[in-house]
């Protein structure tokens, strides 16, 4: 724990640094290409809508809200999820030259998505004034949940990192379960509505990016408070996952040098 | 005057293991794990350096050196043994590390100095002095991948010489850039190491430059220390030992 925060006091700069720098590469090519953080989640976006309400006929109210709220939550955690099984690696001319956390490397690899999210969130905010979404006081548990979110996705993305390096096809498991997971977490249906009682509450409790989405989806879109309950649980979780990952990473990451 | 260390190595064990990885395809079809290799590179060496002391390591390839150099540096941890710093900052100086090739050469200062564990500060004060001695002109403000291979290096060389740490761990003498930097650098590096207060561990296969820059040599052969001790008495027994 202490040893986490000196290491922590010490390289937060450079993660910040770093994960500035990287953002900056991304637009360095051309000026145009930060567009392309917004298009490419507009195009996903027109695509569901197309599906859902041609094809499949939904009512959902202020459906493109509804469907940027999901994209934006389940993007966040795919990237960071996919990046932590190859993080170490693909640091591979830092790591092997110099010692770093290797856990710093996730919060970096975090600040990036992050911050793309938050350009997200600004359309998503954009789309709600679009479509006359009427705030209410509920708004304000958007931060909560935005932390709950940041804390399980740094934990199981802190734990992958450790297991990603001795099991050199997890990348390939991982990318399974995360389609799996994309169908099980309600981004283009509502899963308190669509899928039959009582499984509905119990895949809404037990998948954090589907109970995240739809704690979202509360806040911004129904005026209703998350369930605090579930939502604290989370929160444990999510601290857990982190101490979890933190832990196994102090112990064992003198020896991914060795191995990558 | 009074003697004091600035690394100890005790007993110093280093072992890779398992290089091979664990495959879950692989171990569902054999259903069995896979064997696990250990090839042991350092079997328990200990050595002291004095505070301000030249340590030359030499050796042929797979000998060890570079490993030992690595766990000094913090990037392997000891399977066995210990290895003591007495509190003293450390770097291996390497070409380029953290480099973002799309950022210019003044961003990518900052992106390594910090890697490095300078603050912002620090790598303010030293910027003027890096950039000058890099010596590549306007391309500074360019990113780094327009950069010719040269400059590359020199700019990442400079970056290294000019931020300094208590204990330098050099693997193989640099020589970058071309005639006039190589001087350049070889005489920084000679200003570097000559500091009475900077400790350096230079691995090398020149003999020449360990003869001349090193107060001590360690032999390393096989993964153990064969001999240790100036180089008038170590480097005349490795020539001979390595003409057989």
């Amino acid at each position: 724990m202490k040893r986490f925060i000196e290491n922590t006091k010490r390289y937060f700069k450079y993660a910040v640094y770093s994960a500035r720098a990287d953002l900056k590469a991304e637009v360095a090519g051309s000026y145009l290409n930060w567009l392309w953080w917004i298009l490419d989640p507009m195009f996903f976006m027109m695509i569901y809508i197309f599906i859902a309400s041609v094809v499949f006929k939904t009512t959902e109210p202020y459906f493109p809200v509804f469907i940027f709220t999901g994209l934006t939550v389940w993007d966040y955690f795919n990237r960071n999820i996919n990046a932590s099984v190859k993080i170490v690696s693909a640091n591979r001319a830092i790591v092997t030259k110099i010692y770093i956390p290797k856990y710093i490397l996730v919060l970096q690899k975090s600040f990036v998505t992050f911050f793309k999210m938050l350009i997200s969130w600004g359309l998503v905010v954009i789309l709600m004034f679009l479509w006359k979404v009427p705030l209410t006081i509920h708004i304000l548990y958007f931060i909560p949940i935005l932390l709950v979110l940041y804390m399980v996705t740094f934990g199981i993305s802190l734990i992958l990192t450790h297991f990603g390096i001795f099991i050199e096809d997890l990348g390939n498991v991982v990318a399974l379960g995360l389609r799996l997971l994309f169908y099980l977490s309600g981004i283009f249906y509502n899963i308190v509505t669509r899928i039959p009682k009582p499984f509905n509450k119990i895949l809404l409790n037990c998948n954090p990016v589907a109970f995240i989405i739809n704690s979202f989806r509360d806040t911004l879109l129904y005026g209703k408070a998350p369930s605090f309950l579930v939502l604290g649980g989370w929160f444990m979780i999510g601290l857990v996952l982190i101490a979890i990952g933190i832990h196994i990473i102090h112990k064992y990451e003198n020896s991914y040098a060795k191995v990558i | 005057m009074k003697k004091e260390a600035a690394i100890t190595v005790k007993d110093l064990h280093i072992a890779y293991r398992g290089l091979k990885k664990f495959s879950i395809k692989r171990s569902l079809l054999k259903g069995k794990k896979s064997n696990i290799e250990i090839f042991e590179a350092v079997k328990g060496i200990s050595f002291e350096v004095e505070k301000g002391k030249i340590l030359g390591f030499i050796g042929k390839n797979g000998s060890g050196k570079s490993t030992t150099l690595r766990a000094l540096a913090g990037i392997f941890s000891p399977d066995k043994g210990s290895i003591d710093l007495h509190g003293n900052s450390v770097s291996l100086l390497s070409i380029g590390v953290g480099f973002q090739p799309k950022l210019t050469g003044r961003e990518n200062i900052y992106l390594a100095g910090m890697l490095l564990g300078f603050s912002e500060q620090q790598i303010k004060e030293k910027e003027e002095e890096i950039i000058s001695f890099a010596d590549i002109g306007e391309f500074i403000y360019k990113p780094v991948k327009t950069y010719s291979s040269g400059m590359y290096s020199k700019l990442a060389f400079a970056i290294t010489a000019v931020l300094e740490t208590d204990i330098m761990l050099i693997d193989e003498v640099l020589s970058v850039g071309d005639a006039t930097f190589k001087e350049k650098s070889y005489n920084k590096m000679h200003e570097l190491i000559s500091d009475a207060n900077r400790t350096v561990v230079i691995v090398s296969h020149s003999l020449s430059t360990i003869r001349e820059l090193c107060d001590e040599v360690l032999w390393l052969h096989e993964g153990n220390i064969k001999k240790i001790g100036t180089p008038d008495e170590v480097i005349p027994e490795y020539e001979t030992f390595m003409a057989n």
